[in-house]
């Protein structure tokens, strides 16, 4: 590589303006999520008490973080209209779905950290820890909103379900809560911002692009097929 | 008490006595004929006096009774002139003797001669007169039921002054005793009588044996006896009931801030006070039986008694004299007891449970288990009460309650948990219960409450098998998820 394409590296367009706005969404209602989940959760520690007084009581923060749930579902079901709707319609690909090839990656990278294979498997859209990632989230998300408003409304569900259903819902609800946010707080901080290929943060969810360079090393199959046709953008749904 | 020696010559069994009854009436006539040369000591006195002290002045002259009991027949000149009588003759007060009369009378015993002697008195102070002091009236009525009243044994005889300045006393109970020590009463204005009677022995039985009368009934003293008017017997419970705070100020304070001090101050005048509940004199270390600390209470709220007496703590206080289980005080104190209704006072429920419920040497003793407070504090209910006393101080109070011990066990009723038809009445009063703040909840509402029971894999499977792979299943992925990052940055390194 000379020095002039080094300087001024190349970019590949991978996410519409629409994704950005999504990501900044989920990142400001999980974050209220987070907040005034865990302090209740956590209520014995002195620093949920502090948070829970600021922001004006025990009711005030749960009213809180059930309207946040609330509008976090809505994105939610925006989303999966908007994949559905892409997918059915509008047949782009299913390429955040997980296949055979995610679990052989899988093996394969961990081999080629433990020095067994030369080279990293070669990815498409998506690498497989991202896909991992995507569905690990999804699901607890889902748990979440089913066990949320289970909870919001114990009166109503145990008209039809068994009394124990609220203290299990609440369990779940507590523990996905706190699954959901380690994989966040350990695994998605690392990959977006302490890898040692991205630090000091990957910029790629917030410009929708990722440089040519990043893209042969990380999602190699599909610089090769945009290579060979043009990019659809309004393709890129996840 | 002091008693004045008697010049009173009686019936004498002795011969002496007879050769100087012979000697004292030749020495009157003497006397009558040289009244001036008298001795100077009885020189104000009338010539009647002077003649009977010519002998009566000597010491050492003695009369025995039949009962061998004897008194000495000796005037002090000097007392007896300061006496407000000094000017009476000795005949006045002697009828029986006069001069060139001097009769030989016989006594059984000194009380019977002083009986006698005392009758004189009334010559000149009629019943009426005297009762007008409670003291007398008090005696006179003892003296209907056959105690003689003996006035000299509280005036003396020849030295007859005010009591006061009369006897001597060597504690203020001792003086105060010598009228309130018999039966007597106050009268208040509609009527009502009060006993002034004060029984000393249960006096000096009371932890306030160490006082003396005026350290509670100040402005009374030896000098001093105000006459205080009242209406009503309770004004003037009332009125000694504020007595109490000059020493316990502490717990004066306390009550002002309780339901009866309200109720008081609104004007109800049947609110209790200090003496209400403590007595007065026979006033007892409070605690050392706790079942009376029940029946204190039990005097106006015999209804709530009741309940008690039958629930699962105040049986075992009354039939098993169990000293462990709560009395009305351990939950709503003694002084500052607090509105059981309001907010505040609902909310500390948890922990006037829990000073019990909580302590394992306590419960421990029953097979109770100890974790029913945690797990209480642990669930919703608790958690928002929790926030709620928190943020008390803090913010707007919520005003909404929170479901504590009672709402489910009851409060005076509670029973067993473990009778056997415990768990249907629990679970029929919970859904009760339950509707008063989560209207229309179904049969099934209540089972979301674990009944204080850790989730187990027969009584809560669901419950128990969700927080079971968590545990499982929330350290595997961290460990997971660190050793990749931990995989990634190594081959990072090494491909540099």
């Amino acid at each position: 590589m000379d020095e002039d394409t080094a300087t001024r590296e190349e970019w590949v367009r991978r996410f519409h303006p629409a994704r950005i706005v999504e990501h900044w969404v989920h990142v400001l209602f999980f974050a209220t999520l987070v907040c005034t989940g865990l302090s209740q959760r956590f209520y014995t520690l002195d620093v949920s008490q502090w948070f829970i007084i600021q922001l004006g009581g025990i009711d005030s923060v749960r009213i809180i973080h059930r309207f946040a749930g609330v509008l976090f579902s809505l994105a939610v079901i925006t989303h999966i209209s908007v994949a559905v709707v892409g997918i059915v319609y509008r047949k782009w690909q299913p390429t955040m779905v997980i296949t055979k090839k995610d679990f052989t990656d899988a093996v394969h990278n961990i081999r080629y950290y433990l020095g067994l294979e030369i080279a990293p498997a070669e990815e498409g859209r998506y690498t497989y820890k991202q896909k991992f990632e995507y569905w690990a989230i999804f699901t607890g998300v889902l748990i979440m909103m089913a066990t949320g408003f289970i909870l919001w409304f114990p009166v109503t569900i145990t008209k039809f379900l068994p009394g124990e259903t609220i203290p299990a819902a609440e369990v779940l609800h507590a523990n996905e809560a706190l699954v959901v946010f380690l994989i966040i707080s350990i695994w998605h901080i690392y990959n977006a911002i302490f890898s040692p290929e991205v630090f000091p943060l990957d910029t790629c969810i917030f410009t929708g692009c990722l440089s040519k360079e990043r893209m042969l090393q990380e999602h190699s199959l599909e610089f090769t097929k945009q290579e060979e046709a043009p990019p659809d953008v309004t393709s890129m749904a996840e | 008490m002091c008693k004045r020696r008697e010049a009173v010559h009686t019936g004498v069994s002795v011969e002496e006595e007879k050769r100087r009854v012979s000697f004292a009436l030749f020495l009157l006539t003497a006397c009558l004929l040289f009244a001036g040369v008298a001795s100077a000591g009885i020189g104000d006195l009338s010539v009647e006096a002077q003649a009977c002290l010519s002998c009566h002045a000597r010491s050492g002259t003695r009369v025995t009774f039949q009962s061998n009991e004897f008194i000495e027949v000796y005037v002090d000149p000097d007392a007896f002139k300061a006496s407000v009588h000094h000017a009476l003759l000795c005949s006045q007060c002697h009828p029986d003797f006069a001069e060139g009369q001097h009769p030989r009378r016989l006594f059984r015993s000194k009380l019977q001669y002083q009986i006698k002697a005392a009758l004189v008195c009334t010559r000149c102070h009629s019943n009426e007169q005297i009762t007008t002091k409670g003291i007398h009236a008090a005696l006179l009525s003892e003296a209907r039921k056959g105690t003689a009243m003996i006035c000299t044994n509280c005036h003396g005889s020849h030295s007859i002054r005010r009591v006061t300045e009369t006897l001597k006393f060597t504690s203020e109970e001792e003086y105060c005793m010598k009228c309130h020590g018999h039966v007597m009463q106050v009268t208040f204005r509609n009527g009502e009588t009060l006993s002034a009677t004060v029984n000393i022995s249960v006096l000096q039985t009371s932890v306030h044996s160490k006082l003396s009368c005026s350290d509670c009934h100040y402005g009374f003293s030896s000098e001093e006896h105000p006459k205080r008017n009242f209406g009503t017997m309770r004004d003037y419970t009332l009125a000694l009931s504020e007595i109490c705070r000059r020493c316990h100020f502490d717990k004066y304070t306390k009550t002002l801030e309780s339901i009866h001090y309200t109720m008081l101050s609104q004007g109800d005048m049947q609110a209790p006070v200090c003496i209400d509940c403590h007595g007065a004199h026979a006033i007892s270390h409070i605690g050392r039986e706790r079942a009376l600390i029940a029946r204190r209470c039990q005097k106006c709220h015999g209804d709530i008694y009741a309940v008690y007496a039958k629930s699962v703590h105040g049986s075992a206080l009354f039939d098993e004299n169990n000293q462990d289980v709560p009395v009305c005080t351990d939950c709503h104190t003694a002084h500052k007891i607090e509105n059981p209704l309001s907010q505040s006072f609902q909310e500390q429920i948890p922990d006037m449970c829990g000073n019990c419920h909580a302590n394992e040497a306590i419960v421990g003793k029953y097979g109770l288990s100890r974790a029913v407070l945690d797990s209480y504090l642990s669930d919703f209910h608790g958690i928002t009460l929790k926030f709620y006393r928190m943020q008390k101080d803090k913010l707007n109070r919520p005003a909404r309650p929170m479901a504590v011990c009672t709402d489910c066990h009851g409060t005076h009723n509670i029973m067993s948990t473990m009778e056997p038809n415990a768990t249907i009445n629990i679970k029929a009063n919970l859904v009760k219960r339950c509707r008063k703040c989560h209207a229309n909840a179904s049969e099934n509402f209540p089972d979301s409450w674990l009944s204080h029971y850790e989730p187990s894999i027969t009584r809560t499977p669901l419950v128990f098998l969700v927080t079971l792979v968590f545990k499982i299943f929330i350290p595997f992925l961290v460990v997971g998820l660190v050793l990749q990052i931990m995989l990634h940055i190594w081959r990072f390194v090494a491909n540099r």
